[in-house]
């Protein structure tokens, strides 16, 4: 045992190399020595745990490179790193598929290292092996568990946004269709009006076409973007009045009307449930003050104001015409009986009050703790 | 604070005399025979001409080639189905006459508009009406609108400009 390190020879007496082999003969971990000094680095020693993993003899394996394990699913690329690190005796780790005698095939995992003299010259290859198929099939289990997972939750996924699609068409059409017939109740309202004599029942029915128009305008606003849950009150406001105001200007079906109309809001988004109560309340009020506060031709405004006040809206419905005493009793008071009706449904509040000049009108609607954002 | 006086002259739904000089020849296309008997009377009341109504469309298409209106108000959904497209389609394809869809189904119009010029909404106002149309008469006249591409006219939206 010369030409070795010599603290790796200290032996205890009677530890002889004798020892040394029938330990690593009765090794579980199997084992191979090749000699690089001889040519095409030959196996000259294997224990009996490496003849168990591989099913060969010792006089099958002595004398031959360790590529007799080789196959053809060895991965080539392990396999020039492998060759490689030899070539410069470096050690090297790696899982390489390797066969048995037989052509079953098996993970090997396995260390190499180089064996030195006290030079530093290698004398060997040492090779500790283990059996990684196991933890190969576990792998490959987990692989496909995860795989047959994401298509799982692919197809799912598929399901629920063919669902959402489905759900996307039908409120589509659906709207489309309430728009579609108030088109045409608007329409048919607006026929019979114009082939109805001037007078009270012509009136009535262009009333009716208007509140109409006003419904109409609340549902041209809602499932415009992408919350079908809530609408933007001021764009919506901003266009009934604008509609009012048209109605009401020179020529039009109510006579022409001197004042002019303000609104002062607030952003708000608001639930869709209120869109149509909101309508009709803005279009009976401003169009009331619009239609009485203003007889022959006299000047003024009509203000229309609503902002958010903790979890309220308030809504105000100025003007500075003749006031609510001077003007002519409504006879049905239908128009005031619908805000009251409204404000009721909207579990709102309603002050009427004399503004001096004109009239005021204040309307306070609690909003849904979630309205509010 | 935004203002609107009715007693103004911008407000063409109340507006006396026809809009930017003469009226315009205006062909509708419309299933639904309440809608295309009022928006007739409507036209009339704003000092439009109705050149015919149609509610299918090839129907649309013949009228469109024989009478080469002015504008051509175009609803999406016909008897025949969402054909109203390719009416569009094929009645902008001559330069005299300016198509404007009129549908509560302005999500079917394709990006290009079809060669529209722009979409009012159902339900539409009577002021959406008249202001689309007097857009439409001022553009023809040759005054540009005064309306960026794009913008929302209160239920009259324009296409995307191309190019």
């Amino acid at each position: 045992m010369t030409g070795f390190p010599t603290e790796a020879t200290a032996f205890p007496p009677g530890f002889t190399v004798e020892v040394f082999a029938a330990a690593f003969e009765a090794s579980p971990t199997p084992m191979v020595v090749t000699d690089p000094r001889r040519d095409d680095n030959p196996i000259v020693w294997a224990n009996g745990a490496f003849l168990g993993l591989t099913g060969y003899g010792r006089d099958e394996l002595y004398g031959h490179n360790c590529r007799r394990l080789q196959g053809p699913a060895t991965d080539r690329t392990t396999l020039n790193r492998l060759r490689e690190a030899i070539g410069q005796g470096r050690a090297f780790e790696c899982e390489l598929l390797n066969y048995r005698k037989d052509g079953t095939p098996f993970w090997n995992g396995m260390t190499v290292n180089p064996v030195r003299d006290a030079a530093g010259e290698i004398l060997y290859f040492f090779s500790a092996q283990a059996d990684m198929t196991d933890k190969h099939r576990l792998e490959a289990a987990m692989r496909d568990a995860n795989g047959a997972l994401e298509r799982e939750v692919g197809e799912r996924t598929a399901d629920l946004r063919f669902a959402l699609e489905q759900k996307t068409a039908l409120l589509h059409e659906v709207d489309h269709r309430v728009k579609n017939n108030l088109q045409v109740i608007s329409s048919l309202m607006l026929l019979k009006a114009r082939r109805t004599p001037q007078g009270e029942a012509r009136d009535a029915l262009q009333a009716m076409a208007d509140r109409i128009g006003a419904l109409s305008t609340a549902h041209r606003m809602l499932y415009q973007e992408g919350d079908a849950a809530r609408f933007e009150f001021r764009e919506f406001a901003d266009d009934l009045i604008a509609d009012l105001a048209a109605a009401h200007g020179p020529g039009s079906a109510h006579g022409p009307c001197a004042a002019r109309v303000e609104s002062e809001m607030e952003p708000l988004a608001l639930p869709a449930a209120m869109a149509a109560p909101l309508a009709l309340l803005l279009h009976e009020l401003a169009g009331n003050a619009l239609r009485h506060a203003f007889p022959r031709e006299r000047a003024g405004r009509v203000r229309v104001s609503a902002r958010r006040s903790g979890e309220s809206l308030e809504l105000a419905i100025e003007d500075d015409g003749i006031g609510l005493t001077a003007g002519p009793p409504n006879p049905t008071g239908f128009g005031r009986m619908l805000v009251e009706m409204v404000v009721r449904q909207l579990r709102g509040t309603i002050a009427w009050s004399e503004a001096e000049p004109g009239t005021r009108v204040a309307i306070r609607v609690p909003l849904p703790a979630d309205g509010l954002r | 604070m935004p203002e609107v006086s009715p007693a103004a002259g911008d407000s063409p739904a109340a507006g006396e005399s026809p809009p930017a000089g003469e009226g315009l020849r205006i062909l509708v296309v419309e299933d639904e025979v309440l809608i295309a008997l009022e928006l007739e009377c409507l036209l009339e009341d704003l000092g439009h001409v109705s050149v015919g109504v149609a509610s299918a469309s090839a129907e649309a298409i013949a009228l469109g080639q024989r009478t080469a209106p002015d504008v051509a108000l175009v609803d999406i959904h016909l008897i025949d189905g969402p054909t109203g497209i390719e009416v569009a389609r094929a009645l902008s394809a001559d330069p005299r006459t300016t198509v404007v869809f009129m549908t509560a189904n302005a999500k079917r119009i394709p990006p290009d508009f079809a060669g529209a010029v722009g979409v009012i909404a159902k339900p539409y106002s009577e002021r959406t009406v008249a202001s689309a149309l007097d857009y439409v008469a001022r553009c023809r006249s040759g005054q540009s609108g005064d309306v960026p591409s794009g913008e929302t006219l209160d239920g009259f939206c324009l296409a995307p400009r191309a190019g």
